[in-house]
């Protein structure tokens, strides 16, 4: 008896042999009795196997959501508050840049300006750093200029001139925007106080919004396994 | 619900659909565990996992046996969980000196069987469990699909990933050690050879 035997044998037990295959093995097995003893070994094996007493399990294993990786479905409304406050909260902090940028940037306006415009002006609102000056070089252009527009003009001790701000500054518009030269500087912040409070409170109602919403959907999934 | 349409509805994510799956599957999944790696604890790891990775991997499924395809899983789990213990082994705290980690527990025995009888039967679970263990893993894996949870070959090598041929022939020669193994233990237990005979096909 050879392993092909075995396996034959094995098939003819599990009823996979073809019925020509069975037939010829069948009258092996009549004059073989070795044959026949290792059949009766197989089956007893393979019985032996097939009532293994079934072992009860220890516990369930059903999965919880937790396990499982689910998460409490998100409510319908909830992706609108959501980017409500992401958007918000980016203009909120964009507000603030700008506010806090636009100081920053005046000075260095005002200095390359100057020389370009070869124009004394300005505003008494205007501070220090607000005030045109000139270079040394504009003294002759802006006394050439400044009788034209009756308009003294004055040099301080360092040379620069200053032009009288009252009279000018009513009639200020109308010469920058005719020549196209840049308007004066104004000290107030670009984006108003108020809007950046009603920001930060949009921020502060749809987040919170949000967050109720999540955490009442997360309570709601979670008591529903817990009935089950 | 039939098993298609939860498998359908697991397919879509219902957890209770899949739950109810592990519920009637949990037993099979648990025995080929248990008797593949021969520890109760390891066998519950190893199915948990296994109903773990169906769940996330159940679109994987595409019909055929599901039967088979869970104990797949549950294969796959039970060879990650041998290389764990390869990597890691480990040694009790108390050496089992009477060898006796397989005994049935109390709340398992069977009420109809008799002292002796229950004796007889945990003897006769303890010698085929030894001779299981005494197999290759791939033979034992076979022999478990095929005779202790009843896969027809085709399921076997689907679940396998591997050619009929070679499932016929390493069943073949699973049942042939499992036949010398048993042999040892003709004597301890003879009624229980006998009483297991069953009338040729």
């Amino acid at each position: 008896m050879n392993f092909r035997d075995v396996e034959l044998l094995s098939a003819y037990l599990d009823g996979r042999l073809s019925p020509s295959d069975s037939h010829q093995l069948e009258s092996r097995l009549a004059s073989d009795q070795n044959l026949q003893a290792v059949l009766d070994d197989l089956r007893t094996a393979r019985g032996l196997l097939r009532n293994l007493p079934h072992r009860r399990v220890p516990r369930n294993f059903t999965l919880s959501p937790k396990m499982a990786g689910l998460k409490a479905p998100e409510p319908r409304v909830y992706p609108v508050f959501r980017f409500a406050t992401v958007l918000a909260t980016l203009l909120f902090i964009i507000s603030f840049a700008v506010n806090g940028f636009a100081p920053l940037a005046r000075p260095r306006l005002s200095a390359a300006q100057a020389p370009a415009v070869g124009l004394g002006g300005g505003c008494s609102n205007c501070g220090p750093s607000e005030s045109v000056t000139a270079t040394p070089e504009a003294p002759q252009a802006f006394s050439a200029l400044a009788p034209t527009e009756g308009l003294p003009a004055t040099q301080d001790n360092s040379g620069n001139l200053t032009a009288p701000a009252a009279p000018i500054a009513p009639k200020a518009a109308a010469p920058f925007a005719a020549n196209n030269l840049p308007a004066p500087v104004s000290t107030k912040a670009p984006i108003p106080l108020n809007l950046q409070i009603s920001l930060g409170f949009i921020v502060l109602i749809c987040g919170v919004t949000a967050w109720l919403l999540r955490l009442r959907s997360e309570k709601e999934f979670q008591k529903r396994w817990n009935r089950k | 619900m039939d098993e298609l349409s939860l498998i359908h509805s697991s397919q879509h994510g219902d957890l209770d659909a899949f739950n109810s799956l592990v519920l009637a599957y949990q037993g099979n999944l648990f025995n080929t565990a248990l008797r593949i790696l021969n520890d109760e604890e390891l066998a519950a790891d190893a199915t948990q996992d296994a109903f773990l990775s169906a769940f996330r991997s159940i679109n994987t499924y595409r019909g055929g046996s599901f039967k088979a395809w869970l104990i797949r899983t549950v294969i796959n789990a039970c060879y990650d969980e041998l290389r764990r213990k390869k990597r890691r082994p480990t040694t009790p705290l108390e050496p089992d000196v009477d060898g006796d980690e397989m005994d049935t527990p109390h709340w398992m025995a069977d009420p109809a069987l008799t002292p002796e009888g229950q004796l007889e039967a945990d003897e006769l679970e303890h010698a085929i469990q030894h001779c299981l263990d005494n197999l290759p893993l791939e033979f034992r894996t076979v022999v478990v699909m095929a005779d202790l949870q009843g896969l027809d070959y085709s399921e076997v090598a689907v679940a396998t990933r591997s050619p009929l041929g070679t499932i016929k022939s390493r069943l073949a020669r699973a049942r042939l050690r499992l036949r010398e193994c048993l042999q040892e233990f003709r004597e301890l237990l003879p009624a229980a050879f006998r009483l297991q005979e069953e009338p040729m096909r």
